[in-house]
């Protein structure tokens, strides 16, 4: 029999580290030295600030970029899937390396509108509901929040170092591959979370196993 | 009162707060500003202070007294802190605030309080009283990004000795600071007079009662009678938009008696207006929440087209309504409103003429962009949100004890 699955969510609180930026070359240079966690801030968890709304980037480095006339460069960087990723070091490495590759000194101008780099304070909680059945399992997503969906399908595969999310692995376990499957390719980052529990519900209500 | 808010923010939210609540049950707060009415501060107060108790974080509020002395020379000290005027803060003013500081702390007990949120400057200097084992955090709601030095230097001798310190974004916070920032920004609480549902028979009866006609389009800004909200401006952009829409012009405010400035304002507003059949510039009392809803609610453009501005929650109230806010690139304006998703940001009287136009003549627009901007404050800019965030400083803050 496999482990029960224990519902969590996950809150946090934004700190300015200090660091603003005002050109590429400073970018670059701050992304070297930020605190890993202000990666994750910028690239996954700005998204969950703004996933309601139609925004035209994915993350906030992205539509910095854009604003200040990096047209390009903004494509780029927002075409980088976070959820390719669960080693942020690993993803500070490909950012830093796609600005590089699409830099030029011409580009060093400093810009009006600084970026902040902020990081996340993060908390984990428990919400008491366990699931030891597929039916429990269902019954616990629905009385999930969208915070807990971040946690169980971005975060938990940076805690354990994995591309599987939290609910996927847990199916995998219980053998119910097709839906598993089905779940870890979700494109968190064109729809809403609200949107994302609710297809989540009907592939996991749906009869195929 | 915690379960009224479920139809905004989801059953599931209210659990997280009780969750991350229980971990700090018992735990004594103090909030300490210097009035209890008037001003976004207390209005936030008002509503955070009763849901901390009714998550069991026993909570106090309590005020920081002063004289007209003691605030003429916090109001210098806090435009100052905006903006250097080329004043200066002399000693007598010094020894002014120490001694009604340590009047204060005779009245105001911080000893048997585990965190004290200490709010704006006023009260900044009740840290001396600080206690081993007490977490003290210092709540800036000004922006002090670019602040007079002599004003900073005296801020910064009691800054320090803060545990945290939040500002409203991070465009706010001096690079000088060295203790811990969090940013924070404000909410507004959707079950305030001023946010509530209103019959359509209520707004009609409130709106019409003044004149307007509710058939005709209505542009509307609610500010204070103050130069830096621009009134002027979206008055001549008003003039440009009249050549081709038939649409009025609602100026709603309000002046206190004690604000000269505020009074020769709204008169210049009345002159520079009254040839003009379609222009309301209406001076409204203090706490005409419903009033104010009402309006909001009727509008069919918002704007808020202030020169320099702190966090504007007012954008934040009209957007929770439904509606496109055209609202000056300055503040904490750009951080409410997504530019082309949930209002427009501009930069000029011209460029607010033209979006307003655009979304006069769209009601597609206006409604796609309504809709987004009330997703946006039901997310980021209500009280649960600022609340949860609250009760998690608190956690982490009391952690770093540890």
């Amino acid at each position: 029999m496999s482990n029960p699955f224990v519902f969590k969510s996950e809150l946090w609180i934004p700190r300015y580290t200090g660091i603003k930026v005002c050109s590429l070359k400073e970018l670059i240079e701050a992304l070297k030295i930020i605190d890993k966690f202000s990666i994750f801030y910028h690239m996954y968890i700005n998204i969950f600030n703004y996933h309601n709304l139609p925004t035209f980037y994915t993350n906030s480095i992205s539509y910095w970029l854009y604003k200040n006339g990096y047209l390009l460069l903004a494509e780029k960087l927002s075409v980088i899937d976070p959820l390719d990723y669960f080693d942020l070091e690993e993803l500070r490495n490909v950012l830093i390396k796609t600005i590089k590759e699409n830099y030029y000194e011409n580009m060093n101008e400093k810009k009006g509108n600084p970026f902040y780099f902020i990081t996340a304070e993060r908390e984990i909680i428990e919400s008491g509901r366990i699931a030891h059945t597929l039916n429990e399992f269902i019954e616990g997503i629905k009385k999930s929040s969208i915070n807990s969906l971040f946690y169980h399908l971005v975060t938990s595969r940076i805690e354990n170092k994995t591309l599987i999310n939290d609910y996927s692995a847990w199916l995998f376990n219980m053998g119910v591959a097709k839906k598993a499957e089905k779940i870890n390719k979700l494109d968190l980052y064109s729809r809403n979370l609200y949107e994302i529990k609710k297809e989540i519900i009907e592939i996991l209500e749906s009869k195929e196993c | 009162m915690l379960e009224e808010y479920i139809p905004f923010v989801g059953e599931e939210t209210i659990q997280e707060l009780i969750l991350i609540s229980k971990k700090l049950k018992d735990l004594k707060v103090l909030h300490v500003n210097s009035t209890y009415k008037g001003g976004g501060v207390a209005e936030i107060l008002n509503s955070l202070v009763p849901l901390m108790n009714e998550l069991e974080i026993k909570t106090d509020w309590k005020v920081f007294r002063g004289d007209e002395r003691f605030f003429s020379f916090t109001k210098k000290l806090h435009n100052l802190l905006h903006i250097p005027c080329g004043k200066y803060i002399n000693s007598d003013e010094i020894v002014y605030y120490l001694k009604i500081t340590f009047e204060n702390l005779k009245e105001i007990d911080t000893e048997n309080y585990d965190i004290v949120f200490i709010h704006d400057p006023q009260p900044m200097g009740l840290i001396i009283k600080k206690h081993p084992g007490q977490k003290w955090i210092w709540r800036c709601h000004i922006d002090t990004s670019t602040p007079d030095p002599q004003a900073w230097n005296f801020l910064e001798n009691f800054l320090n000795a803060y545990d945290a310190c939040i500002f409203h974004m991070p465009e706010f916070a001096y690079e000088r600071i060295t203790i811990p920032i969090y940013t924070i920004p404000p909410s507004i609480d959707p079950l305030h007079p001023k946010n509530i549902e209103l019959s359509e028979e209520e707004i009609k009866n409130i709106i019409t009662k003044f004149g307007i006609d509710l058939e005709k389009p209505i542009i509307l800004q609610v500010s204070r009678f103050d130069r830096l909200k621009d009134p002027f401006g979206v008055f001549e952009a008003f003039k440009l938009i009249k050549k081709k829409y038939d649409c009025q012009l609602v100026l709603v405010g309000s002046f206190a008696e004690d604000d000269p400035e505020g009074e020769s304002v709204y008169k210049e507003l009345l002159n520079k207006t009254s040839g003009e059949k379609d222009v309301f510039v209406l001076n409204l009392p203090p706490n005409s929440h419903r009033e104010i809803n009402a309006f909001q609610r009727g509008a069919t453009v918002v704007v808020q087209k202030s020169l320099k501005e702190g966090f504007g929650l007012v954008v934040s109230e009209a957007m929770w309504k439904g509606k496109p806010v055209v609202g000056s690139n300055v503040g904490g304006i750009k951080r409410q409103i997504v530019h082309g998703i949930t209002g427009y940001l501009v930069n000029s009287i011209e460029g607010a003429a033209v979006r307003i136009k655009q979304l006069l003549a769209n009601k597609y627009f206006r409604d796609e962009m309504g809709f987004h901007a009330k997703e946006r404050v039901k997310h980021r800019f209500l009280i649960i949100r600022h609340l949860r965030d609250y009760l998690i400083l608190i956690y982490k803050i009391l952690n770093q004890k540890s």
